[in-house]
């Protein structure tokens, strides 16, 4: 093992061992890993219903890991849209991750291209738990790294199994499935809503996609929303 | 979907998150003006993906079963139901109303 290697993994070990045990940080962390795994599960049943082969369904799971992203981009497969609008559907929803990313940096081990390995355990879940395990303005990096390894194992997990069982449901649109994207976007966005201003980007959003999808292609607007969004936020 | 198209989605999307969480680290510390201004992304865009899961092929709103389904997903999120039950609960009520009224 390469010596800048091994003192970033003995950085690692050492951090693992500070104040707040692994055992907590997963105490803490069993009621997230439920949610998501259910989470999971529903994603690759809907998956595999949307036509989707179940080894790519997993394999989204393992190289992506972000559960809104990858609805996004299903949500966008299952209503007949192209590859393309679903990955720039998906993208625009991991932006916030450069922001995440920024703000979760100095917590995290080793030099930057450790560091930027190590963030792609971030999604929501780790990054709030490790907000509010760490002080303000710094997120605890162990807690991140502890909760977003946990969450990662189950999300894909959880996606294998509903990949395996998707396939005994049978027509998507007898058993309502087209219904469950909306729905689970509905669900995804509801938590966000607290306070004035994320009502507003909710609102704006809406309308400047409705406003552009009759003479737009697909994409331009979700791109639409985006800036919006990022408008109406502050 | 074919094996290569759904690869390309698969591979497409994953190396554009690879690089969004990636860039943090190479980043100088963002005025939190900026950073800030992020966290209306994704109420704008999952508002927006509601939106456009209920408009029909020429982009106008089209009126099925999936607007009940999604005011019954709506109460049930504003109760803190588990996100499974909003959506098993919203596919439910498409599936129903389809079975019972023949609605589309």
């Amino acid at each position: 093992m390469p010596g800048p290697l091994r003192r970033h993994l003995s950085y690692l070990m050492a951090a693992m061992r500070a104040d707040r045990s692994v055992r907590e940080i997963l105490q803490a962390a069993a009621p997230i890993a439920l949610a998501v795994f259910v989470f999971g599960a529903s994603f690759g049943v809907l998956a595999v219903a949307a036509r989707l082969p179940a080894w790519s369904v997993v394999l989204m799971s393992i190289l992506v890991f972000a559960g809104s992203a990858q609805f996004a981009a299903l949500g966008v497969i299952a209503a007949g849209g192209s590859v393309l609008t679903a990955i720039f559907a998906g993208a625009l929803l991991n932006l916030r991750f450069i922001a995440t990313g920024i703000a979760v940096a100095r917590s995290l081990p080793g030099g930057r291209l450790l560091r930027s390995l190590l963030a792609q355990l971030s999604i929501d879940e780790s990054y709030a738990m490790s907000v509010r395990a760490g002080a303000p303005g710094a997120p605890d990096g162990r807690t991140l790294l502890v909760t977003g390894a946990c969450l990662y194992a189950v999300w894909v997990l959880g996606t294998l199994i509903g990949a395996l069982f998707g396939p005994v449901l049978g027509d998507p649109k007898r058993l309502g499935l087209d219904a469950a994207f909306p729905a689970g976007f509905v669900a995804l966005l509801w938590p966000l809503l607290s306070g004035r201003h994320a009502v507003r980007c909710a609102i704006g959003g809406a309308v400047a996609a409705l406003t552009l999808a009759p003479f737009t292609p697909p994409g331009i607007p979700l791109a639409g929303a985006a800036v919006v969004g990022l408008w109406l936020a502050r | 979907m074919a094996g290569p198209l759904a690869l390309a989605l698969v591979l497409g999307l994953a190396s554009l998150s690879f690089i969004m969480r990636a860039t943090g680290p190479f980043l100088p510390n963002l005025p939190s003006a900026v950073t800030e201004r992020t966290v209306g992304l994704a109420p704008a865009l999952l508002a927006a993906l509601v939106a456009i899961q209920l408009t029909g092929p020429h982009g106008l709103l089209h009126l099925d079963v999936k607007v009940p389904a999604v005011i019954v997903a709506a109460v049930l999120a504003a109760l803190r139901a588990p996100f499974i039950v909003c959506v098993v609960a919203g596919a439910l009520v498409a599936a129903l109303l389809r079975a019972l009224v023949h609605l589309n």
